[in-house]
């Protein structure tokens, strides 16, 4: 959409180009070359591209200095929240005592999580990370993950892996949250921390109890609220170990504004203690991910139940011994995000499933574009556009039979929605043989784009005249 | 003038969903319920009914002669599905008005695979027809009518004193088709050349009631042959013509039926087989120096190997054919014969406009050509693997 960003750029605030060249930045912080980025990147701004080259770490920079020219932010952030830039004096060694880790992720936590660490680790600081889960895990330079259970030398496990499943009160995982926090408690190895950082509530006795006994300051991220996230029905026991958290933290980050008047109206945080740092995006980042030498089997949508995503993860386990550099990517976000995730930990297909999260317009064609196979494994999809959008891109698509795309496609798989091996059959046939990839790939873009919206409108305007026809008001 | 009624009687044996995943698992590759169950309801439909009424106008004494081409595969399926369509083809045969044409036993496209295929296989047909039907055919049909100076050369080499082929513009360059022809390479085969468009007036046209001509009877039809010019006119279709491509309700059988008596009001139209027919001297030497077949707009092998998929497939068909070969086993090469069967190559046709997709379409045996060239392709790569295991060349997984 350059029309678009062409006016925002025309508007207030101007391009740092623009700026450097006309007038000095405002005074209300230090120099540019300082600040480090918080607010969105500029939409537009480098455009992402899919199995980039890693950039090498380059040891000339300053520790703290930014790796990129810094974005401007909005007026009304610096006014808000003034979150002063300060040089750490050498590298530090942050506890991060988090949730998730990527491959393990819903778009929230754990990316956040994941680009927060590795920006940090970029920056030269050493990152311990503690999850709750078992691997395996997305590996980053800088940043060790330990979590309950992890062979360690000369200790044994305390917990074992399927302590760590459930979802409600009284199940294992509520046990499995007080284990997590006496064993973030008791942890070992990390006296050397400068710092403790929690995020949200999960963690919140356990980093607590650790920063005393390291005497180290607590530093908590809020995501959310339990009450934004209950919608007013917060439970007391997730709103009590926020409020831990918020009392004992020396600094809290809030992720907006909004959030962070929350904390101060409903959790009485000390206003001054409370900082407001945006998430960012960084799609070449998070494509950058998927290794350059592995082929994507590619699935985008809601990750609901109607999806039949499940059924995507158990072709998957079928294909992937057979294709060893294949990669099953699911791009989006959803309520069965944590089943899905342990169905992927029990198919034992973990390293070979990447969950992206929500994903923009410019990442998924990116993926569309990296991508061998595009799967909608659908159990009800009254039309599948995303398989439409798939076929555009010319990735040859397997639809289930109930799809609605299925109805004006010749070009494409069609599958029992149920039909896991018949699925995974279709995948590894696409995977093995390149003239159907190419012939399938071919034919759904001819499919796809021989009529596009300006042919519905007029099929559309064809209704409206059949009922303007009938001359009958409801 | 002579009319030469050709049909063609063949089944493919077609294959099973064979999916990846079932690679190495021992499952067998063609569907045997489907395939009989298929028979079965063309032998209803079509083959009993027909060679009914055939037999029947043979036996009357109107001078009526057909010739007969029967595939090994279609044997096959009829020897498991419907003995009785062969003992009424026996039956037909023994009239003395029918002559059976050779061809390949799997109605393959082994004339584009390296020798010794072709011979082999038009070795194993013609001693089919020996065994079961007592029958030594001299006339050549290749699988779709196919036909070259290089086949021509073969025939010759094999024997055969005449073959069939299309009787097309391109080739015959204004010379009619309704004449006596012999291979320019081979001058001892003659040619008999399909008389295309009364040949697809019946299989093609016969109940499209869009054609102005609709409804065509037996009749109008006798009437346009004793108005064609020439010394031999060749009817060649498809057996299923008659019941199974234009169904029962149609009127086709009665059409069949009262033909050979319509034929007799014209005192100088006559019958004749094709082992008849080539019999007498040759107007000219025909040259064709690439593969004409009967199908579609172009008549070349476009409808088997006109696409990637199709080349792709039969490109590997014939590198699998190399290491079956080697391992000796009849097993392998019975299996690997069967996806030589140029059905297999037909389905995987990609087409999207014109008269020939509906055709495609109609002879598919699958939802698309996608799911024809996986299917095959699974198929043949297993059949790749038992190969290579025989040979002891280790093989991925």
């Amino acid at each position: 959409m350059p029309g678009i960003i062409a006016r925002r750029t025309v508007t207030v605030p101007p391009p740092a180009h623009a700026r450097k060249k006309s007038r000095p930045p405002p005074r209300t912080g230090p120099p540019p070359s300082r600040r480090r980025p918080k607010g969105r990147r500029a939409k537009g701004r480098a455009k992402p591209r899919v199995r980039r080259e890693k950039e090498p770490p380059s040891p000339a920079r300053g520790l703290d200095e930014p790796l990129a020219q810094p974005t401007p932010l909005p007026r009304s952030v610096l006014l808000s929240s003034p979150t002063p830039l300060r040089v750490a004096p050498r590298p530090l060694h942050i506890v991060m005592v988090g949730w998730e880790w990527p491959p393990q992720h819903t778009g929230g936590l754990g990316v956040h999580s994941y680009e927060l660490a590795k920006e940090l680790t970029r920056l030269g600081h050493r990152i311990t990370f503690l999850t709750p889960f078992t691997g395996p895990f997305t590996s980053v330079e800088g940043v060790s993950i330990r979590y309950p259970g992890a062979p360690e030398a000369g200790v044994p496990p305390e917990f074992p892996t399927a302590y760590w499943v459930g979802d409600s009160p009284g199940s294992p995982f509520w046990n499995a949250t007080d284990g997590y926090n006496a064993w973030v408690a008791q942890l070992g190895g990390v006296e050397d921390a400068d710092v403790v950082h929690v995020h949200d509530w999960f963690g919140t006795e356990g980093a607590i109890a650790l920063a005393r006994r390291l005497h180290r300051p607590l530093v908590m991220t809020v995501h959310s609220t339990e009450y934004d996230r209950s919608l007013g029905h917060p439970w007391d026991h997730v709103l009590r170990r926020e409020q831990i958290g918020i009392d004992a933290a020396t600094r809290v980050i809030a992720v907006s504004r909004h959030l962070r008047l929350q904390l101060i109206e409903r959790y009485r945080a000390d206003p001054g203690k409370v900082r407001v740092i945006y998430n960012a995006v960084r799609p070449s980042e998070r494509l950058a991910n998927i290794e350059p030498n592995r082929r994507v089997v590619l699935y985008v949508g809601r990750l609901a139940a109607m999806k039949g995503v499940d059924t995507f993860l158990r072709a998957a386990a079928r294909v992937v011994p057979q294709f060893p550099d294949v990669l099953f990517v699911i791009a989006g976000e959803g309520s069965e995000y944590s089943r899905l995730l342990h169905l992927t930990a029990a198919l034992g297909i973990g390293d070979r499933v990447m969950f992206l999260g929500k994903v923009s317009d410019d990442e998924r064609e990116l993926l569309l574009a990296g991508s061998s196979v595009f799967v909608l494994p659908s159990v009800v999809e009254p039309f599948g556009i995303a398989a439409l959008e798939a076929m555009a891109a010319g990735v040859p698509t397997i639809v289930s039979k109930t799809s609605g795309v299925a109805e004006i496609s010749s070009g494409v798989f069609q599958v029992d929605f149920w039909d896991v091996e018949e699925f995974a059959s279709r995948i590894a046939e696409l995977l093995e043989y390149p003239t159907l990839r190419r012939a399938m790939g071919e034919q759904g873009r001819w499919e796809a784009l021989r009529e596009g919206w300006s042919e519905r409108a007029r099929e559309v305007v064809s209704v409206y005249l059949e009922a303007m026809a009938v001359r009958r008001t409801p | 003038m002579k009319i030469v009624l050709y049909l063609h009687m063949h089944q493919p044996w077609r294959l099973a969903r064979f999916r990846f995943l079932d690679l190495g698992s021992g499952r067998p590759y063609f569907d045997h319920d489907r395939n009989l169950g298929i028979f079965r309801g063309i032998a209803e439909r079509c083959y009993l009914p027909t060679l009914e009424r055939l037999t029947r106008a043979a036996r009357q004494d109107s001078g009526f002669r057909l010739s007969l081409s029967i595939t090994g595969t279609f044997l096959e399926q009829a020897r498991l599905a419907a003995p009785e369509v062969l003992d009424r083809v026996r039956e037909l045969y023994r009239t003395g008005q029918v002559a059976l044409v050779a061809e390949t036993y799997y109605h393959s496209l082994a004339f584009l695979v390296p020798p010794p295929e072709l011979r082999e296989e038009v070795e194993m047909h013609r001693a089919m027809l020996r065994s079961e039907f007592g029958a030594s055919p001299n006339v050549l049909r290749m699988t779709e009518l196919a036909y070259s100076d290089d086949l021509a050369r073969f025939a010759e080499a094999e024997r055969f004193q005449g073959m069939l082929a299309e009787g097309w513009e391109g080739v015959l360059q204004g010379e009619p088709s309704t004449m006596r022809y012999c291979a320019a390479p081979a001058p001892t085969v003659r040619l008999l050349l399909r008389h295309y468009p009364l040949s697809d007036d019946v299989g093609f046209r016969f109940s499209s009631t869009g054609w102005s001509e609709y409804p065509l009877t037996a009749e109008k039809y006798a009437d346009w042959l004793a108005a064609t010019p020439g010394e031999v006119v060749g009817l060649f279709m498809d057996f299923e013509t008659f019941g199974e491509h234009h169904s029962a309700r149609t009127g086709i059988l009665e059409f069949l039926s009262a033909l050979p008596e319509k034929v007799r009001r014209h005192p100088h139209l006559g019958w004749a087989t094709v082992e008849e027919a080539i019999q007498g001297p040759p107007r000219a030497p025909l040259s064709v120096p690439y593969t004409m077949t009967w199908a579609d707009q172009n008549r070349d092998l476009g409808a088997w190997l006109g696409n990637d998929l199709q080349r792709s497939a039969f490109e590997a068909a014939k590198k699998v054919g190399v290491a079956v070969r080697r391992t000796a086993d009849p097993a392998l090469l019975t299996d690997w014969r069967k996806l030589l069967t140029s059905d297999h190559f037909y389905y995987m046709y990609v087409g999207g406009h014109g008269a020939d997709q509906g055709v495609h379409e109609y002879f598919s045996s699958y939802d698309s050509p996608y799911d024809a060239y996986a299917n095959y392709m699974n198929a043949l790569t297993d059949l790749r693997r038992r190969a290579l295991q025989q040979l002891g060349v280790p093989t991925l997984q």
